[in-house]
């Protein structure tokens, strides 16, 4: 075994922030091996170039959220990424680094998550076991395969780029957002918890405002589908109590878009959703949000698809 | 100065730091957590392969807490205080348990109990994990649990600098909002030092870049002694070239280390334990290979998981197959893991006792990595680490109770040593140009690599000591470019690079001053260890350029010192 190492000569052009200036350019020149992080990069820019380059980085292996920026416009965590691979992917030495989307700029490539924290707050992330678990008088037995699904949504690192990324966060204040999904989901799920109904006060209405337009699934570094949470949320709608206009359409929406696929097989327009995910695997419960106003894909009828009883039955199962 | 008042300050929000909080909140008392980072990108996140716990009714049924008791004095090499190791084995179970109860997702056994899995040096197998993200896990379940209460403040992106104290006590903490540089006194009636470890002295280290040994510098300058400081860990298996942690649970599920040849040379090191032996152990024994030629070029050795199978990878092994793939390009289920030792943990640490009492100063405490209790000795197991931030975390919170409880407000004002403080942060770099702090901090990290490493000698730490002595005379020419105060991260590492240059003199100097080798501390001019002269805890001060060093007995209890075989 001996490892394969290339070098390359990378022009890391950063959009830089301060208060006074606003926004500007600045462009680092700097050898890069195969193994080069893009957080390493940054570090040697810093205590080698130019030590006034603010930014975000703690533990350089993917698990401590610090990182989330821009690189060559793509929502990605800085120390997941290597710099040759971008140079690689985009066939170009030159690379751009900016700060996340949607967030405050504070300085540089540093940028104010007190409303991504908030969020997370909102959904009271944390399990409320019964009196008698937590005064020892009962023990908890979690199934392995529980302990499996909700470990896949437990595993966020709150590092924010499925917000930065999400366009119903951007237009609807009332939606909690991808990651906070997540984290209530994770909960909800959880058969330990004693606090459900509140959860669905909180969880319901908000996952009926999401786009299902897939940007979250598609940048979280650690796979953790917040869309997946979203969806499976949204299933929990018969439980709540007090329903709101937004859950009532929502569910309606469903119907309907599950009789179209009923019929044709199809649903037309939402090209994004499927040609990266596929149709069949879990369209059931895979609606969009239609309040009026959100209408980003319009459903079109098409001629129907030739495997169509295999869809029904997938439908029906 | 801006001021603000609360009956405890804890600096770090980490599992230590967490745990004394959640404590002493929950007693009634005010307590502010101050981190450099948001809490759950503190280092504790990148804990990978589990927390060691004896549960009652749920562990091996030959194991007991005396083992485990036994185990980690063995593997600390007889300098642990074994009342501490005791205290540690015995609330191990309750401890896991509550983590549990918290909602801490660990794995599963299929009738529904916490699974445990093989750690290095432990007799029976008593790790307890959450896939290998086992301290992401308990972090967020921690703070997640500790930030519902509403009862702890924390102040995160927050930089405290330096202690304050009168004669007797502590008075609280000087530090800086980081997003303005603001400084406030947080004036405390107790303070808990939990600021994690040091691994940026290090050329090479599995730790969080954040990990500058802030805590220990703040205390020596406080006058608070070290303990132990000369031990230092090296893991054996960090990732070529990045250095990335692949966690020992990889070898706990039957992984092994493979030179150049294809030999399995834990055969010769250590013919019992072979790839679990301890991590001083290890760690020698990869860096012989190397060096006599038996390793891969570029300097590392093999560690192969293939035979575990893909899907048991994916799912236990996940981040040492993820880290494997994205950081060397190496596919796991297929190939070796390039692998050589690189800094891992600090067995030493801010002298306490077992309640996280500090001798010297009335009202100070540590826990975590950043306190020698001391339960690691001159080497610490792996997964005890996590599970002494969360034992002595809520002892230290519990005695921090205590204290409040019985605690009479000082007369004397001391206002004017906060500002002292806020003075000294600013000298350290008021010119207007000198040198630059990267050109410092490189050198002081190479030096600790080269001559305070995994191999020592009395020339190599003398030389360490001169040239280091050197950088902190350069110090004292050192200026900062940025000049804005808005997130101003330029002097903030500078700071942290005085703290680096302090701890990284006392080290080098105490490792000098030992002349034995025990646990991690290796000396090739005293290759062998000697209770005779050396069975005691090195206790450091650091009085201007001079380390000022004495000695106090370990504390035995139950079990003699024996040769230490694998
Ligand atoms: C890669 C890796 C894997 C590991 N895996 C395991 C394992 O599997 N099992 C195990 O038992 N141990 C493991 N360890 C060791 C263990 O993770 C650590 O020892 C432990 O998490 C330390 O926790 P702590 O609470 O003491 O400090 P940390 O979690 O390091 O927290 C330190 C806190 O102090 C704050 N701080 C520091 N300086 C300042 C300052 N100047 N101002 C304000 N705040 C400050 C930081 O912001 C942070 O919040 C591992 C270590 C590494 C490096
Ligand atoms: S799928 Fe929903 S939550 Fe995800 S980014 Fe799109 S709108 Fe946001
Ligand atoms: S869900 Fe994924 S992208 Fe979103 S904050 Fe969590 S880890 Fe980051
Ligand atoms: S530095 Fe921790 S996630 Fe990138």
């Amino acid at each position: 075994m001996s490892l394969k190492n290339e070098e390359a000569e990378v022009v890391i052009k950063v959009k830089r922030y301060t208060q006074e200036k606003g926004f500007y350019w600045q462009e680092y020149k700097l050898k890069v091996d195969r193994f080069t992080q893009f957080t390493e990069a940054l570090r040697r820019i810093k205590s080698e170039q130019d030590p006034t380059l603010a930014y975000r980085a703690s533990c350089h292996m993917a698990v401590c959220g610090s990182c989330g920026m821009k690189i060559n416009g793509e929502p990605k965590l800085a120390c997941k990424t290597l710099v040759l691979d971008v140079i690689k992917k985009y066939g170009s030495n030159v690379i751009t680094i900016e700060p996340m989307d949607y967030f405050k700029p504070v300085k540089d490539l540093v940028v104010d998550l007190d409303d991504f924290y908030n969020r997370m707050h909102k959904v009271k992330p944390r399990l409320y076991p019964s009196n008698e678990v937590l005064e020892g008088k009962a023990e908890h037995r979690l199934k392995p395969e529980d302990q499996k699904v909700l470990w896949k949504f437990a595993q966020c690192i709150w590092c924010g780029l499925c917000v930065s990324a999400c366009p119903a966060v951007q237009e609807d204040p009332e939606f909690l957002g991808p990651a906070a999904h997540a984290k209530g989901f994770r909960f909800l799920a959880d058969p330990r918890d004693t606090i459900t109904e509140e959860r669905l006060k909180i969880l319901i209405d908000s996952a009926w405002r999401c786009t299902y337009c897939y940007m979250c699934y598609n940048v979280c570094p650690r796979d953790i589908e917040p869309v997946t949470a979203i969806k499976k949320t949204r299933a929990f709608s018969r439980l709540a109590k007090d329903k709101t206009e937004v859950i009532k359409t929502g569910e309606k929406h469903t119907e309907a878009v599950h009789s179209s696929i009923f019929d044709s097989g199809k649903i037309m327009g939402s090209r994004v959703y499927l040609s990266t995910y596929g149709l069949l695997g879990s369209m059931k419960e895979m609606i969009f949000l239609m309040q009026s106003g959100k209408l980003k894909y319009a459903l079109v009828k098409e001629k129907a698809v030739e495997n169509i009883q295999e869809v029904r039955k997938l439908l029906r199962g | 100065m801006e001021k603000l008042s609360y009956d405890a300050v804890i600096i770090g929000a980490g599992l230590a730091g967490l745990m004394a909080a959640h404590e002493i909140s929950k007693a009634g008392y005010s307590a502010a957590v101050i981190s450099k980072v948001f809490p759950t990108r503190s280092h504790s996140a990148a804990a990978e392969g589990g927390i060691a716990a004896y549960v009652n009714g749920n562990s091996d049924p030959n194991d007991s807490p005396d083992y485990m008791a036994y185990d980690t004095i063995k593997g600390g090499d007889y300098l642990v205080d074994q009342d501490a190791a005791e205290l540690l084995a015995y609330k191990s179970g309750e401890i896991v348990e509550l983590l549990e109860k918290w909602g801490a997702l660990f794995n599963r056994q299929p009738d529904g109990r916490i699974a445990l899995r093989y750690f290095g040096g432990q007799t029976y197998p008593r790790t307890r994990f959450v896939g290998d993200k086992t301290g992401m896990a308990l972090l967020h379940t921690l703070y997640e649990r500790t930030s519902g209460s509403g009862k702890v403040d924390f102040y995160f992106e927050w930089f405290a600098w330096e202690l304050i104290r009168d004669e007797s006590r502590v008075r609280g903490v000087v530090a800086f909002d980081m997003r303005n540089m603001i400084p406030f006194f947080f004036k405390a009636k107790a303070v808990v030092i939990a600021a994690g470890g040091m691994g940026m002295l290090y050329r090479h280290t599995t730790n969080s870049y954040i990990g500058t040994g802030d805590g220990y510098a703040m205390a020596l300058r406080a006058r608070v002694a070290l303990k132990d400081p000369e031990f230092v860990q090296f893991h054996p298996t960090a990732l070529y070239p990045s250095d990335i942690l692949i966690s020992e649970a990889a070898r706990g599920e039957g992984a092994v280390l493979k030179n150049a040849k294809g030999e399995r040379f834990m055969t010769r090191y250590a013919p019992k334990k072979l790839d679990l032996a301890p991590r001083d152990i290890v760690s020698r024994a990869i860096i012989t290979e190397i060096k006599e030629g038996r390793g891969f070029p570029g300097g590392y050795v093999g560690l192969d998981i293939s035979h575990l199978g893909e899907e048991y990878i994916k799912e236990r092994l996940a981040l040492a197959y993820e880290a494997a793939k994205t950081f060397s390009g190496v596919d796991a289920t297929k190939e070796l893991i390039p692998i050589r030792p690189a800094h891992h943990y600090y067995m030493g640490g801010i002298d306490v006792d077992i309640t996280g009492k500090n001798p010297d100063v009335i009202g100070l405490f540590a826990a975590g990595e950043a306190a020698c209790v001391s339960v690691h000795g001159a080497n610490r197991l792996g997964s005890n680490s996590l599970l002494e931030t969360l034992v002595f975390g809520r002892e230290t919170g519990n005695e921090v109770v205590k204290f409040l409880q019985s605690f009479t407000e000082p007369s004397s004002d001391i206002d004017k040593e906060a500002e002292k403080a806020e003075q000294s942060a600013y000298d350290i770099v008021k010119k207007e140009s000198g040198v630059h702090f990267g050109d410092i901090l490189e050198k002081l990290r190479d030096y600790m690599w080269e001559f305070v490493g995994i191999y020592r000698d009395e020339n190599g730490l003398k030389n360490a000591v001169s040239e280091i002595l050197k950088l902190r005379e350069q110090m004292k020419n050192m200026y900062v470019l940025d000049k804005s105060k808005v997130y101003n991260t330029e002097f903030y590492n500078a700071l942290e690079l005085k703290n680096m240059i302090d701890l990284g003199l006392v080290i080098a100097s105490t490792a000098l001053n030992r002349k034995e080798s025990r646990g991690a501390h290796y000396r090739t001019d005293y290759p062998k260890r000697d209770d005779q002269n050396w069975l005691k805890h090195t206790i450091a001060y650091l009085s201007g350029n001079t380390v000022e060093i004495t000695y106090k007995p370990v504390k035995m209890t139950k079990w003699k010192p024996e040769e230490r075989v694998y």
